[in-house]
């Protein structure tokens, strides 16, 4: 018996059989091919949770507000949906929404690209430290901080314009405007973008770079046709994170835009809490849902199935 | 075609190539053969222009190209760990160089193909390198160096990845497409045995200094000192002093005893030296096949150490009291019909001078 011999072991190996032994009694041998299972479950329970709350939000926005009790009423019907395609403003949310998280997933690439590549391919250990600070520190402070940081510095007694004015110059209005909602979520975007691009830049060996330059390739030439395809599983998953959380922003439009340039989670918020139409507020919410799974799926498709590390197999 | 002279390259305090020169005609196959960190890389990517010498110079085709970017160069460079391309197919990693220095489009298919071809991967086109063997991907990766025709191939020890009956079989390969085309090559290798195999002309490497260049057979026939004689081959080495000099022949004194030698180098009376010994001039006399004690100029008596089989051969290791306990060793060549030397029994050697290479010693 094992507990005879265990004199000799270290005791750690001997609390290591004992818990084997405790999980062999409550988890027999015939069950084990259901082992990775086992693990999915927490994963499998949070998303049935979201899928029951979203469950609860379909059937909310199938019924109208009635403006007499300020209940949903109990027929069903498709107002809801029908207010957003009728009401200008929505679909103006819903575009300026969009529109920006295009243009904060182009800008973000464009800038954690470089980084992420300097980070990885820098020979110096001082740069490569500084820049995985620089990386780190914004995850500390939380992006509502951020946003007032912008304040402070873009504000019409900020920063800045106490110096515009401070040379005579009357005050620039930087904030509340679409251009520094974009600003302020480009900045909260770029430490996901590098974290994401990081490891598929590292992925690529520097030998790679020097052959594809002694094949002829320039550094341009290099760059278009071996680092970015080698990176595009890393590219289109950051694509896609911070596509959708940008599409998803709450806090950057509401402080920085200043109410000027709501995105659609400001209109729903508005919905539940300023007009308590939780009908119309589930409705935009299942609006956005269904168009952010459309373009993720959409960008998945145009990038193939290869992304993500899902390699094609062939047999 | 390409001539290196007085290159130097150092990483902080690490001298990595040390004041090296060489010159290698047009169609030749060179061999840069050192121990694992002597400055092989570094010397081949400087010459394919990755990184610039901190001083001396590097003519190709008689031109100097210390301002010359490695896409300019005419030189097709197979990397040690191939660095394939792992999103292009067979096709396109050849066909990559052709598209990116400016091959007429209508060409680069047929080149593809005949290069394809010339390593012998014909119908392997569509495969990605993750679906080729490691042999298959050494073809693909020397196909991409060649399909442009380069001036110049370099080859940063693309084989030490592979098992050794593999190996083998890529060098006669590599061999036969370098012959087939004739075009020059540099290879770097740790490996003697590939040195020896594929090379027109070796260059022996020691911490970042060139240590002898010659042919295969000069090499290991006459090492000009005494790292060379201890790298190549199995060689046995010890120290002793010179007793009496002559013109060519002299006597070393090793522990008790005066050996014939063969001296390296300007050997005064009583200049301490390094004897060196390969493993394949050592006769056990003891075996009558070997002949007698008579044509041998040296000989000694020792104790058997140590046997290794490797098959076709058995490598003893034998420690001589007479030459102050240092090991000598020898091989027998057909161990399944000789009488085994065990352990611990005595065995008489034989050798001779031109054999035993005595080399001026460092002062460690
Ligand atoms: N980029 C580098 N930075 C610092 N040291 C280097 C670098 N490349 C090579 N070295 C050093 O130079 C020496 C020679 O290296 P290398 O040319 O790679 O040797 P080999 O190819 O013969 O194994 C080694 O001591 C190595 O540590
Ligand atoms: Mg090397």
């Amino acid at each position: 018996m094992a507990e005879t011999a265990a004199g000799g072991k270290p005791l750690s190996w001997r609390l290591i059989d004992g818990v084997d032994r405790l999980v062999a009694a409550a988890w027999p041998r015939g069950l084990h091919g259901m082992n990775g299972y086992l693990f999915l479950l927490p994963a499998v329970a949070l998303v049935f949770i979201l899928v029951i709350g979203l469950g609860y939000m379909v059937e909310f926005s199938l019924h109208e507000l009635d403006l007499a009790t300020y209940r949903l009423k109990e027929a069903y019907s498709l107002t809801n949906y029908q207010t957003f395609f009728e009401r200008p403003v929505y679909i103006r949310v819903l575009w300026r929404s969009l529109l920006a998280a295009a243009i904060v997933t182009l800008i973000t690439l464009v800038l954690a690209f470089p980084y992420a590549y300097l980070m990885v391919r820098t020979t110096s250990a001082a740069t490569r430290k500084f820049l995985l600070v620089a990386l780190f520190l914004p995850f500390f402070i939380g992006q509502v901080v951020r946003a007032y940081g912008w304040l402070i510095i873009l504000g019409k007694e900020g920063l800045l314009n106490s110096i515009v004015t401070g040379i005579g110059l009357p005050p620039l209005d930087l904030i509340y405007n679409y251009p520094a909602v974009i600003l302020g979520l480009v900045q909260y975007m770029l430490p996901f973008a590098v974290l994401l691009l990081t490891p598929a830049v590292a992925a690529i060996g520097e030998d790679i770079e020097l052959a594809s330059e002694s094949l002829g390739a320039t550094w341009i030439g290099t760059f278009r046709h071996v680092v970015i395809p080698m990176a595009k599983p890393g590219i289109i998953g950051a694509g896609i994170v911070v596509f959708t959380l940008t599409l998803t922003d709450f806090a950057m439009p509401e402080i920085l835009g200043g109410g000027t340039s709501d995105f659609i989670a400001n209109a729903i918020y508005d919905s539940y809490f300023q007009i308590s139409n939780i009908g119309l507020g589930s409705a935009l919410s299942i609006v956005l849902t269904l168009v952010g799974s459309a373009l993720v799926a959409l960008m998945l498709m145009i990038a193939g199935t290869g992304t993500l590390g899902f390699a094609e197999r062939k047999s | 075609m390409v001539e290196i002279r007085d290159v130097s390259k150092a990483f902080g305090d690490v001298l990595a190539v040390d004041d090296a020169s060489l010159a290698l005609p047009k169609g030749e196959f060179l061999t840069i053969l050192g121990p694992s960190g002597c400055g092989k890389t570094t010397l081949l990517r400087m010459i394919a222009g990755f990184i610039r010498p901190n001083a001396g110079e590097i003519l190709i085709n008689g031109a100097a190209v210390d301002n010359v970017p490695p896409y300019r160069r005419s030189i097709g460079m197979v990397f040690q760990r191939l660095a394939l391309f792992p999103h292009m197919t067979a096709a396109q990693n050849v066909a990559y160089p052709l598209k990116m220095r400016g091959f007429d489009p209508v060409t680069i298919p047929d080149r593809v193909s005949e290069y394809l071809r010339l390593v012998r991967l014909d119908g392997f086109e569509k495969r990605r390198p993750q679906e080729l063997s490691g042999g298959q991907q050494q073809r693909v990766a020397i196909a991409r160096a060649l399909s442009f025709s380069p001036d110049l191939l370099l080859l940063d020890e693309p084989l030490s990845a592979l098992d050794k009956k593999l190996r083998e079989e890529m060098q006669l390969e590599f061999r036969r497409i370098q012959q087939e085309l004739g075009v020059t090559t540099i290879n770097v290798t740790h490996d003697q045995r590939e040195a020896l195999v594929m090379s027109d002309q070796i260059v022996v490497m020691s911490e970042g200094r060139i240590q002898q260049s010659d042919s295969p057979e000069a090499v290991y026939r006459a090492p000009s000192n005494r790292f060379v004689a201890n790298f190549i081959g199995l060689t046995a080495m010890f120290k002793g002093a010179v007793e009496v000099s002559g013109d060519g022949g002299i006597l070393v004194r090793v522990g008790d005893t005066a050996l014939k030698a063969r001296a390296q180098g300007e050997l005064g009376n009583g200049t301490a030296v390094d004897c060196a010994l390969r493993a394949e001039q050592v006769r056990i006399l003891d075996d009558p096949a070997n002949g007698d004690a008579t044509a041998f100029e040296n000989v000694v008596t020792g104790e058997v150490r140590q046997r290794i089989f490797e098959g076709d051969r058995m490598v003893y290791e034998i420690s001589v009291p007479a030459l102050a306990d240092a090991v000598l060793f020898a091989f027998d060549h057909d161990p399944l019909h000789h009488a085994e030397h065990r352990p611990q029994s005595q065995v008489k050697l034989g050798w001779n001078a031109r054999d035993f290479f005595a080399f001026p010693s460092d002062r460690t």
